[in-house]
């Protein structure tokens, strides 16, 4: 650590120095700038009076000493605005006061964009990072807040989950991790979130659900994503999979009360294709005749579209209440928002209550700036029962749904394997959780007297969160009947996390040499704690506690489960910004993580950064292009990390074992503990990426765009892989071997195709464009794999439909090209290795082919205005991605007839004709590219007595053009359509008013 | 400076320090997952570890049947040491066949497997990790840990010294089925580190050797038999195990060892064990009584649950028109057959074949798959002598006798043979054996002359069938591979076929091969 005292003793001997100097000054100039326009103060403006020059801060104020007395010119320069010059007289020994305003030039540039640690100009960003302001925000019910910024940037793909209050998962730039999270860091207020147990945006997950859920998306006012590495570097081991700032809403002006609310109606988009009663009859009469057997004589006499007894037209109401206001020092925000949804599948809905409060206050002069910001909620979450989704699939549609003479009052098949009643599950099982969240920081600013562009900030933050899930599964139900005679299952699991991080920030011009210096340098650390606490209970005894309470058991039930995670990451940064006239402008940025995640020898690393600019329309050369308004060329190289996996597994662990797996010595039984196989040289992955980017603005900045190409290697890939036999304690092991490349092109375009302002039409037209291909350039270098199967499916005992293979795609299907006749699949034959010849089975021949990430993603967004109205329409497309439809490959085959009792059919069969099942013919690979009108939004504003009110309508999810057969083509990050929860198309109106 | 600078500085300073003197120590010791650094914190973790090497021959991981396999990349009831050295040392003989297509299963019925077959991929890691499971038990037991750790009381200390002789006796049995299987495999010891280099291979030679030593080594650190060594190692395995060892020695080490074996077996047969006088009640569910029984692998339906095991042999050996309740299981597997060849082992009144189920069964086996191929051998079997069934409907009672008197008795009497003397003792133990078979005397050898070596093997497969020796013993006598001696499917011809004599040796993995550059192949692999 002498070395980093060293760092910092020194750089605070500079600024000594430098205020030595100032005191013998004998005058000085001091005020705010601020928009001509919309009175907000505006930030990084170089101020200058002869010789003396000073950057504004955040809050628009700068401070110039040591002027010479006498009448000078005070200038005003900042990209994207027009400079200002004034006339002052310096008055020795006393300091005047001068505020200036600024008119906007170049839309966009100025606007202040969330970096780590700190901000900086739109304009004068060296890197790939895309800010998303609430206005531009997806409207209609979201819950999770990822979905706010869904088709808005480019490279950033938000991962549908369809059920209510769904985990959404964030792809940026492609997948870089295999065994690792590929999910960015989330920062919030400037805290960064990220859990013990190592992976996702903190917080704890029941059922998958979204931890961020807790995050009104009503109290965020923007969101940043940093997509390439040099401007993620800062947050170094967690960045390589970028990083996602959110800044949540404070006290804009005045005092104010805003309510907003709506209400909504959901119905379900598709289902899966499943035989009805009489397709399944003739399928039956079918089997028996191929067969000699009297399937037939198993079926019921009913007509049972299962799916219909199970979904349901689901209603939603959203309602936010906000208070804020500005003080002339302090500004403060507090919001309640209650949410209510409920899922297009019954028995699945959430219900959410938040509370958010931001308290900025400034005091002694203005020198210390304190912020705190508080997000907590309640989340109710209801499921629906495991299995329900499939067994409607399964469940034979001539089967009766009610049973006067059964247990239940429901019908089954009498035979087994069978799949059990959907309503029977629905009526009687129940799995709802509730979960807690709470997070916020105090951020305290000051400015030091001493050298008004020096700033010291201390953030301390928290993060728990608490949750607990009952599930319970009657003994009388007919899965139940034959495994595990009644089910409870119970877990309460929390976590938390406490952040401290404090830098210090210099911005001032350079003064000996033109340009202005932006340095930052800190200290973080982060600690996190969470458990696992579970309890699974069979052979119920009785089946009156249902949820609550723990039923006795009929023999020993599972041993109860606790799992404590913990982890620390302890790490110093330090960036420097050099910025030459906003022509050019160069920085770096260097981190040094310390974590627990990894044994002495890898537990420190460096994640260094490189990035510059170049502004061309401020040279010579193009100043007679008068169409281009602004061209600035980035550039940037950096290297990050990736420590999103377990904890712990550079430890040599033992298991102990369960009452099943003892040894017998003479006459007694002995439990075993058994050391497991261990790396204890595991460390991060690392990605090394370049960007190369061009940001335009064309016609004053009526269309503007960027367009980045970037290259990805990440290495050091974490893969579970056969160990040299004798080396280690088990012939598998988790180490660092693999490499993936990941190398794309980015394009952003806004075009301002109509002003609009009273009577005439507003347009303005936003398009993303992004490619990436996806490479697994190692697997293991030492070791002849080549090959790690993934992904497992149903259908079989252990199968698995992906592969992880040099060459290919993360997940590419590993299946068996089919062979067709006359456009018919020929059963049980498919083209060999080679392509050339047709073989009988799958076996050697299952290739590497297709993969489930989009190679183009496309969207556009329209933002209309016309008088008093206002809409917007967001189109996605997808090309190149593809699903395995699951169903259709499990339940495709007549055999399906033949179990226990007969299973339906998915309406495949009816194309194949496939007698046994097929589970890795390509056949049931598909191209699922389409194009979906995500969310249409018609708004009308108009002053109801003198307050105004906005209505508005949406239709979300309005349709989707595709070719893919199965129940929705964004089937996951894996791409199994595996009984998905399906997509619901939503339609809310609502209200906002402000006071 | 004024006062209010100075101030300021110190609250930047302050504010900076926090940052440079804080905590920069990152590490976070485990709490609810157990390491090494606290493990033996608890003094029973050291028989817990032991036991856990025993573990490694009858379970297939850390959760009753399955859930927390030892080894991967195998489904983990597959993956169970007993049912994949069973296999290795029956399926390619004249003894048994396995219907089921699982794959790496189909080429062990023909011994035309090759280096990426899972059942031999599968086995060649068991024994490697076994090899460790003792090794890692050695590394955390020796004086200086022991006395670093300083909780380990006189008594204790005495105790793991013996389990330390336990776990150098597993891992030598672990290399004889190592040696035996697949030739030069490395050594690998508690002297190598845990994630070091890969291993240098050693020859078949000196991995016998490194047995024998060992054996020898701890053979007097062991306990005599006693009830509370029942499932233990025992001077007497070690007798066993040596015995074993001597006898093959011609492959081995190219060198003949009978008087050794003929003495090892002598040593074993010296000890407190007898005949059972119902042959069969060896190989049923409370067959831990069992008299005769010298080292076991134990089963257990509520306590020592796997697919593997005795549980696996109970299972497949069921199927066709047979009542799996009869053998004290809920399912048959429809999996294992006798091939003819075995079937006619057997003369008439020999009660070693009286559990044989033929109703519905052929007694060719045409059709691999087809389980009414073949007569049915369910000689293990998940209930007592008493009739009663196991504890468990799916998971066995039933020990597997990996050493029982009857084998030292052979052992003893083809180690004679071969070395030309004692003939008479030897007719005595095999008269007693085929007495026990048949009832009465009508059994018996007359005199010493009928005592010969093929006499032995074909007693050998009477008395053993389907106890894990057969390959070995067809190796020894030369007839494993080669067209001296054909029987059906071998080669994977239905009325068999010559084989090439490399496959009297297992190959080493494919993958192994470039995991550890050291390993060179098996020839003809």
């Amino acid at each position: 650590m002498r070395r980093v005292r060293f760092v910092v003793g020194a750089f605070l001997t500079v600024l000594w120095t430098a205020s030595l100097s100032a005191q013998q000054t004998t005058g000085g100039v001091h005020g705010r700038v601020t928009d001509a326009a919309t009175q907000q103060p505006l930030s990084g403006v170089t101020v200058a009076i002869g010789a003396k020059s000073a950057l504004t801060q955040p809050d628009g104020r700068y401070f110039l000493a040591g002027v010479p007395a006498g009448a000078d010119s005070l200038h005003a320069r900042l990209l994207g605005y027009g400079p200002v010059a004034q006339y002052v007289t310096v008055v020795a020994g006393e300091d005047i006061a001068v505020d200036l305003t600024m008119s906007q030039k170049a839309v966009g540039l100025a606007e202040m964009v969330v970096v780590g640690y700190g901000e900086q100009s739109a304009g004068n960003l060296t890197g790939a990072v895309t800010q998303v302001g609430s206005e531009k925000f997806n409207p209609g019910r979201v819950i999770a807040p990822a979905q706010l910024i869904q088709d808005k940037i480019p490279g950033v793909e938000v991962v549908d989950n369809n059920a209510p209050g769904g985990g959404l998962s964030i792809r940026i730039r492609g997948t870089t991790s295999v065994n690792a999270s590929s999910e960015p860091l989330y920062v919030i207020d400037g805290q960064p979130i990220n859990g013990a147990a190592g992976r996702g945006p903190g917080g704890i997950s029941i059922n998958g659900q979204d931890p961020l859920n807790a995050l009104n998306a009503n109290d965020i006012e923007s969101i940043t994503v940093l997509r390439d590495a040099s401007s993620a570097a800062i947050y170094g081991t967690n960045a390589a999979s970028g990083v996602v700032l959110i800044t949540t809403k404070s006290g804009k002006s005045g005092t104010h009360f805003e309510y907003s609310g709506s209400m909504s109606g959901s119905s379900i988009d598709r289902i899966p294709q499943m035989l009805n009663a009489a397709q399944f009859r003739t399928a039956a009469a079918y089997y028996d005749s191929v067969n000699a057997t009297n399937v037939s004589s198993q079926l019921g006499n009913a007509n049972t579209d299962w799916y219909s007894q199970i979904d349901r037209s689901a209603f939603g109401q959203d309602h936010n209440f906000a208070f804020s206001g500005v003080e002339p020092a302090t500004n403060w925000r507090l919001s309640v928002g209650y949410t209510n949804q409920e899922g297009v599948i019954q028995a699945s809905s959430v219900e959410r209550l938040t509370l958010g409060f931001n308290l900025q206050q400034r005091l002694f002069n203005d020198r210390l700036d304190l912020k705190a910001n508080l997000k907590g909620s309640r989340e109710d979450d209801s499921f629906a029962p495991n299995g329900m989704l499939s067994n409607a699939a399964q469940m034979g549609p001539t089967q009766p749904i009610y049973c006067d003479t059964c247990v239940s009052g429901y019908a089954n098949n009498t035979g087994y394997p069978s799949p059990s009643n959907p309503v029977e599950l629905l009526h009687w099982a129940t799995d709802k959780s509730t979960t807690y969240r709470s997070f916020g920081n105090v951020q305290a600013d000051y400015r030091m007297p001493f050298l008004e562009s020096l700033r010291a900030v201390l953030n301390m933050g928290f993060d728990v969160a608490r949750g607990n899930e009952a599930t319970f599964y009657p003994t009388f139900l007919n899965d139940q009947l034959h495994n595990n005679h009644g089910t409870q299952f119970l877990q309460n699991p929390s976590s938390q996390q406490g952040s401290l991080e404090t830098y210090l920030n210099y911005a001032a011009p350079l003064g000996f040499v033109a340009g202005t210096i932006d340095l930052t340098g800190g200290y973080s650390y982060l600690t996190a704690h969470a458990e696992f606490p579970s309890y699974t209970g069979t052979n119920l005894a009785t089946n009156v506690f249902g949820p609550n309470g723990i039923a006795p058991t009929l023999v020993a039930p599972n041993l109860p489960g606790q799992s404590i995670q913990e982890s620390k990451l302890i790490s110093f940064f330090g960036r420097a910004t050099y910025n030459l006239n906003d022509r050019y402008i160069v920085a770096g940025s260097l981190r040094r993580d310390g974590s627990s995640r990894f044994g002495p020898d890898n537990a420190w690393s460096y994640f260094p950064s490189i990035s510059g600019a170049w502004r061309l329309s401020e040279e010579n050369f193009m100043k007679g292009v008068s169409w281009v308004s602004d061209l600035k060329f980035r550039a940037s190289w950096a290297k990050t990390g990736n420590q999103n996996f377990d904890n712990y597994q550079q430890y040599p662990t033992y298991q102990a074992s369960n009452g099943g797996a003892e040894v017998q010595f003479g006459n007694t039984f002995v439990p075993t503990i058994r050391p497991g196989a261990y790396d204890s040289q595991i460390k991060w992955e690392t990605t090394s990426s370049t960007n190369f980017g061009l940001d335009f603005g064309i016609m004053d900045n009526k269309i503007t765009g960027a367009i980045d190409v970037y290259n990805k290697n990440t290495d050091d890939l974490l893969f579970f892989l056969p160990a040299a036999g004798g080396t280690n304690l088990s012939n598998y092991a988790w180490t660092n071997v693999g490499s993936v490349n990941n190398k794309g092109f980015e394009l952003s375009l806004g075009w301002k195709a109509l002003q609009g302002g009273g009577n005439s039409l507003g347009w303005t037209l936003d398009f993303t464009g992004a490619h990436n291909k996806n490479e697994v350039t190692q697997v293991n270098p030492s070791l002849g794999t080549t090959q790690i199967p993934v992904n497992g499916i149903a259908g079989g005992v252990g199968t698995t439909i992906g592969v992880i293979e040099k060459g290919q795609p993360i997940n590419s299907f590993f299946t068996c090209a089919q062979y067709y006749q006359g456009g018919k699949p020929v059963e049980n034959v498919y083209y060999n290795a080679a392509g050339t010849d047709t073989v009988s089975g799958c076996t050697s021949n299952k290739r590497a082919s297709h993969d489930p990430a989009p190679k183009w993603i496309l969207t556009h967004t329209s933002y209309l205005t016309f008088g008093k109205f206002d809409a917007s329409f967001t189109l996605r497309a997808y090309m190149g991605n593809y699903v395995y439809n699951n169903v259709a490959s499990n339940l495709g085959s007549y055999a399906e007839l033949g179990r226990g009792s007969p299973f339906n059919l998915n309406t495949s069969v009816l194309s194949t004709g496939f007698l046994q099942p097929h589970y890795l013919s390509d056949y049931y690979v598909e191209d699922a590219s389409f194009l979906r009108m995500d969310n249409i939004q018609i708004a009308y504003t108009f002053n109801w007595g003198s307050t105004p009110l906005r209505v508005f309508g949406n239709l979300t999810n309005a349709f989707t053009i595709t070719g893919y057969s199965g129940v929705d083509p964004t089937a996951g990050a894996n791409g199994i359509d595996n009984n998905i929860y399906p997509r619901a198309r939503t339609f809310s109106a609502g209200m906002n008013i402000k006071l | 400076m004024n006062a209010k600078n100075g101030m300021a500085l110190a609250v930047a300073a302050a504010a900076l320090l926090i940052g440079a003197a804080a905590c920069t120590d990152t590490t976070v010791q485990p709490k609810s997952t157990v390491t090494d650094a606290n493990v033996f914190s608890d003094p029973s973790s050291y028989q817990q570890f032991i036991a856990r090497v025993y573990a490694g021959l009858a379970l297939s991981g850390q959760t009753g049947g399955a859930g927390s396999p030892d080894i991967s990349g195998i489904d983990e009831g597959f993956s169970q040491y007993l049912r994949l050295y069973w296999e290795m040392e029956e399926l390619p003989t004249d003894e048994a066949v396995i219907a089921w297509n699982d794959i790496g299963l189909p080429e062990m019925n023909t011994g035309l497997w090759n280096s990426q077959s899972t059942m031999v991929v599968a086995m060649y890691y068991r024994v490697l990790f076994q090899a460790q499971m003792a090794n890692e038990f050695l590394r955390q037991t020796t004086p200086d840990k022991l006395a670093a750790r300083g909780n380990v009381s006189t008594a204790l200390a005495a105790q793991i010294d013996t389990f330390r002789a336990e776990a150098r006796f597993l891992r030598a049995l672990s290399y004889w089925h190592g040696a035996d299987l697949f030739g030069g495999i490395p050594i690998v010891t508690e002297a190598n580190a845990v994630g070091g280099p890969p291993p240098a291979q050693n020859t078949r030679a000196q991995v016998r050797d490194f047995v024998v030593n060992e054996l020898n080594a701890i053979k007097t650190q062991l306990p005599g038999a006693g009830p509370s060594s029942y499932g233990r190692a025992t001077q007497y395995a070690v007798d066993m195990l040596l015995a074993n060892v001597y006898l093959n020695d011609s492959v081995y080490i190219g060198t003949t060892h009978w008087a050794e074996a003929k003495a090892a077996a002598a040593d074993a047969i010296a000890g407190p064990f007898s005949l059972n006088a119902n042959y069969h009640y060896n190989f049923l569910a409370d067959n831990n009584t069992s008299p005769e029984i010298i080292f076991a692998i134990t089963s257990d339906g509520v306590h020592t649950q796997t697919y593997g095991g005795t549980t696996f042999l109970v299972h497949a050996s069921c199927g066709g028109s047979m009542n799996s309740a009869t053998y004290g299981v809920d399912f048959c597997w429809w999996g294992l057959r006798l091939k003819q060849e075995a079937l006619n082992f057997y003369g008439a009144g020999d009660g070693r074949s009286s559990y044989f189920y033929s109703a519905g069964q052929t007694d060719t086996v045409t059709s691999i798959p087809n389980f009414n191929n073949g007569v049915a051998a369910p000689k293990f079997q998940n209930v007592t002598s008493g009739g009663q069934s196991g504890s468990h409907p799916t998971f066995a009672d039933t020990d597997f006798p990996m050493f029982r008197l009857a084998e030292a008795y052979l052992i003893y009497a083809e180690a004679a043979v071969r070395n030309g003397d004692d003939k008479t003792t030897s007719l005595g133990y095999v008269n007693a054996l085929r007495e026990r078979a048949y009832g009465n005397t009508t059994g018996d050898l007359a005199d010493t002359s009928a005592l010969t070596l093929n006499f032995i093997l074909a007693e050998r497969g009477r008395e053993l069938l389907w106890e894990a020796h057969r390959r070995t013993d067809l190796v020894r006598y030369g007839l494993f591979t080669g067209g001296t001696y054909l029987w059906a499917w071998k080669g994977g011809q239905e009325l068999g076929t010559a084989t090439q004599s490399f496959r009297d040796l297992y190959p080493l993995p494919q993958n192994e091969l470039a995991a550890n550059p050291n390993l060179k192949q098996n020839p003809g692999y």
